[in-house]
């Protein structure tokens, strides 16, 4: 009987694979209040998800009420993030929804993808809107920290084509070891046209989505002992009616994983990126694509 | 030291229960049926008495081995792997927890826990479970009651000179009235062996500790109950032909079982066997340094079992019913550790997880046509079911394959067996489905170091379907027999390995990812001679000769078919002295596979010589036996050792046995 019960117990513990494919940082998804703003009476609720603005895309959710803490039933919701850089002054912005939209909950919503953490410099949210008929406008100080789940990296490049683009992911927040499928959000820098009017002048730090691309898609595992291991069944990302980029990534263990991507524009020109080896190469760390986004489950 | 001190116990005891016939009182016929189907037959080869339980399957005909080293060779029935042929103990199904074959069943068993082996060929062997190939049965030591001497004790201890094997194995049983035991306990530590240029195989070493124990109560007149245990250790087992060796692995196989006789009925015995066994196998790699990953691939099988079976006879007409069920849970995990261990682990499922459900019956039928004739039949019907709990990984490859899976497996037999003086003839056939295995349905990335691919399972894969002919005739008198047997296997969806163009390895030395597939079909032919000769009374010759073919559906050959292989054994007994010789070898591996991964496997020859001498010491029966196998210290691989690693060389071996 002792025998028995010693060796039912096992020696080594199995693997508790389903804690370790998602830690708690992953797994919650919740809206909660970044910060508030208030100005002539009302009060600028922002909440993104887990209250904290970070690096690569976030959610972003503005609400809007009286003094009493009613609905003060707003239109015309805008809101600018601006960075001004500590190292030279100089103000930048980042893609972002500029007129949110209005849903059902009496929410506005839109989303940023914070290209830089707070530590480069002060990011600012500026949020313009309208109750009967009178414009307000106010903007308050917020923290974009670090991106602490590496499934929602981000990358900005310049393009062949002289322009400045961002590919930012969106989903698999919580990645499998099986088909995921991935979104990502691609957005250019927009050019300004005329001299700035008064600070912030939306048009000079106004961004797009990139229409009609493809975002060519090559996961591997970089660490030189997975010899440039690759998967099958991947599916190039292209543009569905929401207007972001999705496709199919199939990840055949958990550990690193670079996306090699390779963008194309609507003729097919290439944008960005290079084709990366696809020999098994033991003991190499795996050739990355100029343009690639790593990630970690 | 826990099983020295266990020796020395058993080496006090006396008294010997294995010669002894049972008596055929009322009170004693309970386990006759055992006494007389087994007691004959030792775990022992002709040429050596100290032998493994892999030794001594090899001495079949039937069977062949792929060896990854000098432990756990994996069995192949009738050149076929083992996931065509089951493996049982007394009909208990039990299933390795090593990915990579490294744990076959009869691993964890050892040749003093057994009292014989039973091979059945084909569809013949479906009484256990669906099989293609058949079903190699393993019986446990099971003493009956009511023997005159009570207490029977024996104990064998050896040394082999070439990987400096030393093992000791030492039994006892207890047969009383109401009670009955046998208990047995071995441990052998081999080191490293050497082969015929003198080289040392690196990591070729093991070390086996295994322990048993059955007790049966006799709680009536006809009926008993019995419980029996194996528990197995194997620690610090060198696979030279894989990149990974074993660190632990660690066995516990039980039973319980209700055996009721009846007298004058129709049923003539029915017997009840719950049954649980766990495995836990643990490879290790950091004894590799010049691997350039370090990973750990641990296995978990757990299965538990009900069998529950009954014998009918009736006139001239003789059946056997068995009711198989099992639950086998199977995991194996792969865990990678990166360069810097700083960073995370990458982890998968080398076997995500997976259950296997089998529920069956099955019965098998004789009929005496004749005191010259006699027909043999049998079926069974079965579902087979499976659950992947994490079939995110096998949809990586299958984006369409189910989480679970439920087959009908049916099988079916027919023979006619000839008795004319000293002749014999017999013809059968049979037909049988088998389901994909686990490492075939839902293996993920399992590396083959033979063929240097990774593995992908296929849920979707359709059962393999046997279509079997085989005949067999034979002479025999009180100075000779002969005897000839074939065996042709059509093999319908056969399952192979096949290169995907899809996908990229996850271990490092592999070079391609291979997924399993049907083939079309496949074909198997299997030839045996044997034959025997008393040249003098005391000088006895046996040969033997083996071909097989097999073919995949384009006519290509299959893997680890073994080539045309022979063997011959000179006996010569005068009084208590023995001596005895063996010449066996294959022939060039005409029909080899490049294709599968096979380079051709040159001839070769080895010869054995061993001597004995027996002597009583009071009650004490003594056996001395001292020997050599590849006397002539050639170097040599055979067809199916993985990765070409060769045999042992010379091999001086001695033996001491005693039975009290």
């Amino acid at each position: 009987m002792a025998l028995c019960c010693t060796a039912v117990s096992c020696t080594i513990d199995k693997a508790d694979y389903e804690a370790e494919a998602g830690n708690s940082e992953t797994d919650r998804y919740e809206f909660e209040e970044a910060t508030t703003l208030h100005t002539q009476g009302y009060n600028i609720s922002i909440e993104v998800p887990n209250g904290e603005f970070r690096k690569g895309y976030n959610e972003i959710r503005v609400k809007i009420e009286d003094s009493k803490g009613k609905n003060a039933n707003a239109s015309t919701v805008t809101s600018l993030p601006i960075m001004s850089r500590y190292a030279d002054g100089s103000n930048l912005s980042c893609p972002h929804q500029y007129h949110l939209t209005h849903n059902d909950d009496g929410y506005f919503e839109g989303y940023a993808v914070f290209t830089e953490e707070s530590e480069k410099g002060d990011w600012q949210i500026y949020i313009g809107f309208t109750v009967n008929g009178v414009s307000y406008q106010t903007n308050g100080s917020i923290t974009v920290n670090e991106q602490t789940n590496k499934n929602l990296n981000m990358t900005s490049f310049t393009g062949n084509d002289g322009e400045a683009y961002t590919i930012a992911l969106i989903a698999p927040r919580k990645p499998e070891v099986a088909e995921n499928d991935i979104v990502a959000g691609i957005y250019k820098r927009n050019h300004p046209t005329g001299e700035p009017e008064t600070f912030p002048d939306s048009s000079h730090f106004s961004y797009s989505r990139v229409n009609g691309y493809t975002l060519q898609l090559d996961p591997r595992m970089p660490e030189p002992s997975m010899g440039n291991h690759s998967s099958p069944n991947n599916r190039d990302l292209t543009q569905q009616s929401d207007s972001l980029y999705h496709g199919v990534v199939n990840y055949t263990m958990t550990g690193n994983w670079t996306l090699n991507f390779i963008l194309l524009d609507q003729s097919g020109k290439i944008v960005k990126g290079t084709k990366v080896p696809s020999d098994f190469t033991p003991g190499v760390e795996g050739v990355k694509s100029e343009l690639f986004i790593d990630i970690l489950f | 030291m826990k099983f020295i001190i266990a020796i020395a116990i058993f080496g006090t005891m006396a008294a010997n229960a294995q010669t002894v016939p049972a008596e055929k009182d009322s009170v004693q016929t309970l386990e006759e049926v055992e006494v007389v189907g087994t007691a004959k037959k030792k775990i022992e080869t002709d040429l050596k008495m100290g032998v493994t339980v892999d030794e001594y399957l090899s001495s079949s005909t039937d069977i062949s081995f792929i060896k990854r080293g000098s432990f756990a060779w994996e069995p192949l029935l009738h050149n076929m792997s083992s996931e065509r042929a089951s493996v049982t103990i007394d009909g208990m199904h039990i299933f390795g927890a090593c990915t990579d074959k490294m744990d076959p069943v009869t691993s964890y068993v050892e040749s003093n826990n057994l009292s014989g082996i039973a091979i059945k060929s084909g569809q013949t062997g479906s009484l256990h479970g669906a099989t293609i190939a058949g079903n190699i049965d393993l019986n446990r030591k099971n003493t009956p009651f009511g023997l005159e001497k009570k207490w029977g004790a024996s104990y064998q201890s050896g040394f082999e000179f070439n990987n400096n094997q030393w093992f000791n194995l030492g039994n006892i049983s207890y047969s009383g009235k109401r009670l009955a035991a046998d208990a047995s306990v071995s441990y052998r530590k081999a080191g490293n062996y050497s082969d015929g240029n003198n080289d040392e195989v690196k990591h070729s070493q093991f070390s086996k500790f295994n322990t048993s124990l059955g007790m049966a109560y006799k709680t009536g007149e006809r009926s008993s109950v019995r419980a029996d245990a194996i528990f197995d250790v194997a620690k610090n087992v060198g696979f030279p032909a894989l990149p990974m060796d074993l660190w632990l692995s660690r066995a516990i196989i039980t039973s319980v079982s209700y055996r009721q006789l009846f007298e004058g009925k129709l049923a003539k015995n029915w017997e009840t066997k719950l049954y649980f066994n766990a495995i836990e196998h643990y490879m290790d790699d950091t004894t590799r340094p010049e691997n350039l990953v370090h990973m750990d691939m641990p296995g978990w099988s757990t299965t538990y079992g009900l069998l529950s079976k009954t014998s009918l006879q009736q006139g001239r007409f003789t059946s056997e019913i068995q009711l198989n069920a099992y639950e086998n849970l199977s995991i194996a995990e792969m865990h990678m550790y990166p360069q810097d261990r700083s960073k995370k682990t990458m982890f998968a499922y080398s076997w995500p997880e997976v259950t296997t459900r089998f529920a069956g019956v099955s019965a098998n039928g004789s009929w005496e046509i004749s005191e010259k004739s006699r027909l043999n039949f049998g079926g069974a019907v079965a579902l087979h079911y499976n659950r992947s709990k994490y079939a995110e990984f096998n949809r990586i490859f299958h984006p369409e394959a189910a989480a679970e899976k439920t087959r009908f497996l049916p099988n079916l037999h027919l023979g006619y067996l000839l008795e004319t003086g000293d002749f014999q003839f017999s013809i059968g056939s049979g037909y049988g489905h088998r389901a994909p295995s686990v490492s075939e349905g839902y293996g993920y990335y399992i590396y083959n170091s033979f063929d240097r691919y990774d593995y992908i399972g296929n849920p979707n894969l359709k059962n393999e379907i046997s279509y079997e002919i085989n005949a067999g005739a034979g002479f025999k008198n009180n100075k000779a027999s002969i005897e000839a047997k074939v065996n042709y296997f059509y093999i319908k969806n056969y399952i192979v390995g096949k290169i995907l163009n899809a996908g990229s390895p996850m271990n490092y030395q592999s070079v391609g990812v291979k997924g399993y597939t049907s083939l079309p079909h496949a074909t198997l032919f299997n030839l045996s001679l044997n034959a025997s000769y008393q040249v003098l009374s005391n000088l006895h010759w046996e040969a033997a000769l083996t071909y097989a073919r097999g073919r995949d559906a384009n006519d290509g050959n299959l893997p680890f078919i073994r080539p045309l292989s022979y063997q011959t054994t000179l006996h010569f007994k005068v009084d208590q002295f023995g001596l005895q010789t063996s010449f066996n070898g294959d022939a060039t591996q005409r029909d080899y596979s490049p294709f599968y991964g096979e380079d051709q496997t040159p001839a070769y020859a080895i010869w054995n010589v061993s001597a004995d001498y027996t002597f009583a010491m009071g009650d004490c029966v003594t056996v001395v036996q001292v020997g050599a196998e590849n006397l002539f210290d050639q170097y040599y691989s055979t067809y199916a050792d993985w990765g070409n690693i060769p045999r042992m060389g010379r091999n001086i071996f001695t033996s001491l046995k005693f039975n009290f």
